[in-house]
């Protein structure tokens, strides 16, 4: 009986869900690459959310490394200011 | 922390509005900004001006911070002027502002917790698990989103993206730069230099 209440109320609760998996694939899947070209009914919600997960972490680990190559640069390159104006200005 | 620009909005007072103790917010949520935002923020990462901003304010405040000689230190000056071009609008931006100044805590699971199964019971699978439980990895992701609605988490996600993909190219650009500054010698901008150069 307690099986047969929490199977309608999930089947409930799925239904007000179900819009909101829509708009997740709809949203997210514009913007990791991988996903781009793929149809939107094709991509299930779980693909997309692991995909998202796997795009950050690889994002960070960009980051990670880039930073990491900056530091060993800032830290040869400290002294000469005058690169720094010129950098400064073509960043402006 | 010093120089920004006016219409920055300086570090102390998002932080005075985030009490990290509270888990609901009424935050500006992006449904309620008006069109012109909206627009505005789909594509705020994402144009070469923000980009142009965010490399200045990045290598300045390497430049004056004299203790980039660890990767961590640059990783974490790179997402703090991130967040305070977020202009404390979004979720993450500010918690990573708010992160540096309280001790991170490990939050263990509170007895609360057990009053919240009953429901649980009643209500045992509002999405399939697999989709809740990438729903909560990605709150983990995302700075400052593990107790996030569906949708909000959604947007702070989408922007959390641009964002970082923002950062990725303008330190690319940067090291770039460096790169070609240690490499070459300064050569075709050596045109507006004056002549006392340290050769």
């Amino acid at each position: 009986m307690s099986s047969r209440r929490s199977r309608s109320r999930q089947s409930g609760a799925s239904r007000i869900t179900d819009d909101q998996i829509i708009d997740l694939v709809s949203k997210l899947q514009q913007l990791i690459p991988e996903l781009r070209g793929r149809r939107p009914d094709k991509v299930s919600a779980s693909k997309v959310l692991q995909e998202t997960c796997n795009y950050i972490r690889s994002l960070h680990r960009e980051v990670d490394g880039l930073s990491d190559r900056l530091s060993q640069l800032l830290a040869s390159t400290d002294t000469d200011s005058d690169q720094a104006a010129i950098i400064r200005s073509l960043l402006m | 922390m010093a120089s920004f620009t006016p219409n920055l909005e300086p570090a102390p007072d998002t932080s005075l509005q985030f009490k990290p103790k509270k888990p609901r917010i009424t935050l500006q949520t992006p449904s309620s900004c008006p069109p012109n935002q909206r627009i505005q923020r789909i594509k705020r990462w994402r144009t070469q001006r923000d980009q142009h901003i965010y490399s200045s304010k990045l290598f300045q405040a390497l430049r004056r911070s004299r203790r980039t000689s660890a990767s961590r230190e640059v990783h974490e000056t790179a997402d703090r002027v991130l967040a305070v071009l977020a202009k404390g609008t979004t979720r993450w931006g500010r918690a990573i502002l708010t992160a540096r100044k309280v001790t991170k805590h490990k939050k263990a699971k509170l007895p609360t917790n057990n009053r919240l199964r009953k429901p649980d019971i009643y209500r045992e699978r509002r999405k399939t698990p697999a989709v809740e439980r990438k729903l909560k990895v990605l709150g983990r992701l995302v700075p400052g989103c593990r107790k996030l609605s569906f949708s909000n988490l959604i947007e702070e996600t989408s922007d959390y993206i641009a964002a970082l993909e923002m950062q990725v190219r303008a330190m690319t650009a940067i090291t770039e730069f460096l790169c070609g500054g240690t490499g070459g010698g300064p050569q075709p901008p050596a045109d507006r230099l004056p002549s006392n150069v340290n050769s």
